[in-house]
């Protein structure tokens, strides 16, 4: 169908109107680190500084630990995509394909998980952690994160699976697959955009995370995540807040090229051909 | 190559009785086609086979082994599936290849094995596609590729061709029918349509409800059907169907009393059937008049539709009224609602017991 020029102008008006919802926060951000004090505090703002001043990054590079905090985060991420796609992956699988008792009630629970407030969760967590001796360490991230992840992302994948004709594993396995060769070889080849997706909410989670991060870690700098860095750049008296922002400049960056890794893996339609 | 033998298989899902205990010897390089409606219980069968669902009590052999307890894997078969199942990230000739690879076979010999396979089906051109490059008529090979290359003990097909349109249909159940010849593998055939099972098969398995209502040749089957369903389920158009009345070897039917040929000592009530090509235009050893309520042409051929008094179908104990249908050769005109005269031979009734559907 050919569009008429109304509903050509219409439907770019709205994708250019969503972008700049989406990208002013960002121009904003980049905005503020390139200003000087000043200028951030004058009225009426200036949409582009007058003196954009290109050494704050190397010099908030050089004056905090950015890479370390970097590191930390990219490290609790990690861990915590690892652990949680492994759970989500087996679990997802499990309700998708064999019908056990009681396997939807149990489905809805685990989904219920995801509706309780980090901030309810936090204080068990805490209690259970320090009886491990585990507070201080990134380890607390890994699991904590897994928790908030690891619902959402078993109901996720549970759909993909859905997505998947049991016929694909019953003839891997008439082929000479055992089941876990047919999910291995066959079904995980298949579900790539699904676990792209669903590591990538994951890793997304875990790298937006601030409130497990201030509770477990605020006592070792050594393990400070990106975000809990971040806050503490936050002065008593002087907030520098272009230093701040070239800091989060830095912080965004590794999402933007983890999605970019991703995003060809991101694309559907992988079942294509293997029905009729 | 093998013969299989199914012992009192039976399974459910709970309180759902979906096989009854089913026994079928099927003999060596023997192509049997398991026939029936929807839901009747094929797929479960040929799956139990298969080794992809348990059987809930039973047997099943495959040659000389039980393989009752055996992984798919392990029983030696192919399966071709209703809706192909092609691995959709590998190419053609990895997915024809895989169960060879699966088993560990070496690489140069899966290479010439499925180049052979792929010369078979036709299909070498299209090796290095992925499926989702194909006609549905090239999957359909592709799937038949991936059961051939392994050269399996038997071919087990559920409903491989009910996802062609109809022509290529009728073509790759010819070719189905030439590979079996060519190679020799027992097979079990699924399907809901019993021009195909007639087509197709050495013998068909009909089955209803979970239970095997008849097993037999296609000419057996349309000649002698064991019961009232399966005489209602093979033929086209399906066998006719009247209540009547038999008293001292004499039927009550069409409005007059016939004499059956064939000495019966049942009385009272009974189904009788009549094929639609039995029925001929004109006189008859038994005649009766009708007024056609439609006439399809057909060319030289017509269906005539009529009513009669105790018309039934099949199976429905309440005898629901249905119009009967004479398929008879005439390529004259054959105006609606003028009387015509139809007749018969009583010798080509079939006689039911009114409860059971048992052929008496
Ligand atoms: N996993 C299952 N759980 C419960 N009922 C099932 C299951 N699989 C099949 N059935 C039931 O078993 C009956 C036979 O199914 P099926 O063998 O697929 O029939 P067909 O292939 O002859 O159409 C149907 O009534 C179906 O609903
Ligand atoms: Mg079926």
């Amino acid at each position: 169908m050919k569009r008429t020029f109304a509903q050509s102008l219409a439907l770019y008006a709205t994708v250019i109107f969503t972008l700049l919802m989406i990208l002013f926060p960002v121009y904003w951000l980049v905005v503020t680190a390139l200003s000087t004090t000043n200028e951030l505090y004058r009225l009426p703002p200036t949409f582009w500084p007058t003196d954009p001043q290109w050494d704050i990054f190397a010099r908030v590079w050089a004056a905090k630990p950015i890479l370390m905090w970097l590191w930390n985060s990219m490290l609790a991420a990690v861990g915590s995509v690892a652990l949680s796609m492994l759970v989500s992956v087996s679990a997802g699988y499990a309700l998708s394909r064999y019908s056990m008792r009681g396997g939807a009630t149990m489905g809805l629970f685990v989904l219920t998980a995801k509706m309780l407030p980090a901030t309810l969760l936090v204080i068990p967590l805490f209690s259970i952690f320090s009886s491990f001796g585990l507070i201080g360490s990134l380890w607390t991230l890994v699991l904590a994160h897994s928790t908030m992840i690891i619902p959402f992302a078993t109901w996720m994948l549970k759909g993909y699976f859905d997505t998947i004709p049991k016929e694909l594993e019953q003839a891997a396995m008439v082929d000479g697959c055992s089941p876990i060769g047919a999910m291995v070889r066959v079904v995980l080849p298949i579900a790539t955009p699904g676990l792209a997706a669903t590591a990538l909410y994951a890793f997304v989670l875990s790298w937006a995370d601030y409130a497990y991060a201030r509770t477990f870690l605020v006592n070792s700098p050594d393990n400070w995540t990106a975000n809990l860095g971040i806050t503490t750049m936050q002065g008593e008296y002087v907030t520098y807040w272009n230093d701040i922002s070239a800091a989060s400049v830095f912080i965004a960056l590794p999402i933007i090229a983890i999605y970019l890794f991703l995003e060809r893996y991101l694309v559907g339609g992988l079942t294509a051909g293997a029905e009729k | 190559m093998a013969n299989i033998s199914i012992r009192n298989v039976s399974k459910s899902y709970g309180a759902l009785n979906v096989l009854r205990p089913f026994s079928l010897e099927i003999e060596n390089g023997e192509f049997v086609v398991l026939v029936g409606p929807s839901g009747c219980g094929k797929s479960t069968m040929l799956k139990i086979l298969a080794g992809l669902e348990p059987a809930t009590e039973g047997q099943i052999f495959i040659g000389d082994r039980e393989v009752t307890d055996l992984a798919p894997g392990d029983r030696d078969i192919a399966m071709v599936f209703q809706n192909y199942a092609l691995y959709p990230h590998l190419t053609v000739r990895q997915n024809i290849g895989f169960g060879l690879k699966m088993r560990g076979t070496d690489k140069t010999e899966i290479d010439r094995r499925v180049d052979d396979a792929a010369r078979i089906l036709e299909v070498t051109p299209y090796l290095d596609r992925k499926p989702k490059d194909l006609s549905g008529g090239q999957r359909q090979r592709v799937a038949l590729g991936r059961a051939i290359v392994r050269q399996p003990q038997a071919f087990l097909m559920d409903e491989p061709l009910s996802n062609l349109d109809a022509k290529l249909r009728v073509h790759m159940r010819a070719e189905i029918g030439a590979l079996h010849k060519r190679i020799g593998v027992t097979t079990v055939y699924v399907t809901h349509d019993q021009v195909e099972a007639m087509t197709m098969a050495d013998r068909v398995v009909i089955m209803q409800g979970g239970l095997i209502q008849q097993i037999a040749a296609p000419d057996e089957l349309f000649n002698n059907p064991a019961n009232l369903f399966v005489a209602g389920f093979i033929g086209s158009p399906g066998m006719n169907f009247l209540n009547a009345e038999l008293r001292d070897g004499q039927l009550t039917a069409f409005g007059q009393q016939i004499s059956l040929p064939r000495a019966t000592t049942h009385q009272g009530p009974v189904v009788v059937g009549l094929r639609p090509e039995h029925l001929t235009l004109g006189e008859g050893p038994v005649t009766f008049s009708v007024r056609p309520t439609l006439v399809e042409s057909l060319g030289s051929e017509k269906y005539v539709y009529f009513e009669a008094e105790g018309a039934r179908i099949a199976d429905g104990e309440d005898s629901k009224s249905k119009g009967l249908i004479a398929r008879v050769s005439h390529s004259g005109a054959l105006p609606r609602n003028e009387e015509i005269r139809l007749g018969f031979d009583p010798a080509q009734l079939y006689l039911f017991n009114f409860k059971t559907g048992e052929r008496l």
